[in-house]
């Protein structure tokens, strides 16, 4: 059965409540502001999504920049991106790829981290969705301190 | 003229908090340092230590995708050195054509490495890294250094 798809944007990349942690975290909503995904990433992939949150071109590609760039010569277009799965903690995603001439019955999928998926998303325009099975599983426990500290002033503090 | 050039190491700067691959020819005559940031060099070390990860890291999944879409890495060439950055390129077939892309050299390598793909490097690039950066390097060398990756 085809799952429903919920679409979500990034809000912003904040630094994780533990200190020292070398993970950063991803707030993505839905439209309405009712769900909220946090996703950890590591700093690398934190660093690559503010970029494209912040509209910043670096001088010379990273890497995020050089996959849009291997697609777009390639006339891949990334229609796109799917948070599929959380399994033990650890949330899956998928790329979907059309070439130009074809139609979306060949469609390509690319299993990815939703980080890479996210960062690449950004970069290219492609919207980000999240299924409804993985939003109804998203613990509580898990998101409600995260959304306590979404205070005013943290929130967009370091967008 | 492009040199062949394989994968023979990955060190710590600490002058400049980065890391540096080092490449050398098959005869062990040429040698170029190119310094990489952290992410990178740690694709890199994975690939060299044939370590894989649960889940694809992003070099992991720029190859992916190039499979994915049936496009091949023909090569990665080391192209140019202007003011102390290199510049690569990737160059790939896919549906018959050729294409090239412009890209860091920690990139190009990541993914070369991922791909079996060999890399070359410009003999203009290793002319110029031996006068204009291995000057910077040895400048900020001092005499403990020297012996320092000895191993």
């Amino acid at each position: 059965m085809e799952s429903t798809l919920v679409k979500l944007t990034v809000q912003g990349v904040m630094p994780d409540a533990i200190p020292n942690s070398e993970s950063q975290v991803v707030i993505l909503q839905d439209e309405s502001k009712t769900n909220t995904l946090p996703i950890w990433v590591g700093v690398a992939e934190g660093t690559a999504i503010r970029l494209a949150l912040e509209g910043v071109v670096p001088p010379r590609p990273l890497s995020h920049d050089l996959i849009r760039n291997l697609t777009e010569q390639l006339g891949l277009k990334i229609s796109k991106v799917v948070v599929t799965d959380v399994k033990n903690n650890t949330y899956y995603a998928s790329i979907y790829l059309r070439s130009k001439e074809s139609d979306t019955q060949s469609e390509l999928t690319v299993d990815a981290r939703p980080s890479d998926a996210i960062a690449l998303a950004l970069r290219t325009s492609s919207p980000i969705y999240v299924t409804q099975e993985v939003l109804d599983r998203l613990a509580p426990e898990n998101v409600d301190p995260w959304l306590k500290m979404l205070g005013s002033k943290e929130f967009g503090g370091t967008v | 003229m492009l040199t062949q050039m394989h994968i023979r190491g990955l060190m710590f700067d600490p002058y400049t908090n980065a890391y540096i691959v080092i490449l050398r020819d098959e005869s062990n005559t040429e040698m170029l340092p190119i310094w990489v940031g952290k992410p990178e060099a740690s694709a890199i070390s994975f690939a060299m230590e044939g370590i894989t990860t649960p889940r694809p890291m992003t070099h992991d999944l720029m190859k992916v995708i190039l499979d994915t879409a049936e496009a091949k890495v023909i090569s990665v060439v080391v192209t140019d050195l202007k003011d102390n950055t290199y510049y690569a390129k990737i160059h790939l077939s896919y549906e018959d054509s050729e294409y090239s892309i412009d890209a860091r050299p920690s990139d190009a390598i990541a993914l070369a490495m991922r791909s079996k793909a060999p890399v070359f490097v410009n003999d203009n690039v290793i002319r110029k890294n031996s006068s204009e950066d291995m000057d910077r390097w040895l400048e900020n060398l001092k005499p403990e250094d020297f012996g320092k990756y000895d191993a």
